[in-house]
């Protein structure tokens, strides 16, 4: 009996606490576009890097 | 006429000789750099910059030092026309020495890592270094 009204007053304590809440961020949700343009940065350098090594032999030894 | 062509001729020749005078001790000493990648004693680095990796004389030490103020001057200028960073510049340039110059049996370092020597295979490029290109 006694444990029962623990186990009750437990599941009680539960359904008050344990309730899912549902929030709406307060930030505006951010889609990070960077890594992108980053990427087209580096794809556009590489093609620099070559002609720079190829118009500098002299400062890219082999 | 006459004249003006002989000191356009004379203008010439200073020229030519001053250049072979600029150009002959550079060439010779790119060559012992050259030489010290050949034994593995400087390599190529990911951030776009030759490093010492073994022993080396003082002349070969000076003209590391040499081109990679060259190099860096030249990086500088293209960041600058295409708004992005040295570092950027460097590590792309770097991307490029690491992928198609380095030959088989040259040492190499990625960051501060141990120098490696390339093997067969390609090296395996840090991630932001872009596949196209």
């Amino acid at each position: 009996m006694n444990k029962r009204t623990i186990m009750m007053a437990g599941f009680a304590g539960l359904a008050l606490t344990g309730c899912i809440q549902v929030k709406a961020p307060d930030k505006p949700i951010e889609i990070n576009l960077n890594v992108k343009v980053q990427q087209e940065v580096v794809v556009k350098l590489q093609r620099d890097a070559q002609d720079l090594i190829q118009n500098n032999p002299e400062l890219f030894p082999q | 006429m006459t004249r003006k062509l002989l000191i356009l001729a004379a203008g010439a020749a200073v020229a030519l000789a001053s250049g072979f005078i600029m150009t002959a001790p550079a060439r010779a000493q790119s060559g012992a750099v050259a030489a010290a990648m050949s034994a593995g004693t400087v390599g190529e680095q990911a951030d776009g910059y030759l490093g010492i990796a073994g022993t080396v004389g003082a002349d070969v030490r000076s003209e590391v030092e040499s081109i990679n103020i060259k190099r860096r001057a030249a990086y500088t200028q293209l960041a600058g026309q295409r708004g992005v960073t040295v570092q950027d510049v460097a590590a792309a340039t770097g991307c490029q020495t690491l992928s198609s110059r380095v030959k088989q049996g040259q040492v190499y370092r990625i960051g501060a890592g141990a120098w490696e020597t390339k093997g067969a295979g390609a090296i395996a490029l840090p991630g932001y270094c872009a596949t196209a290109g």
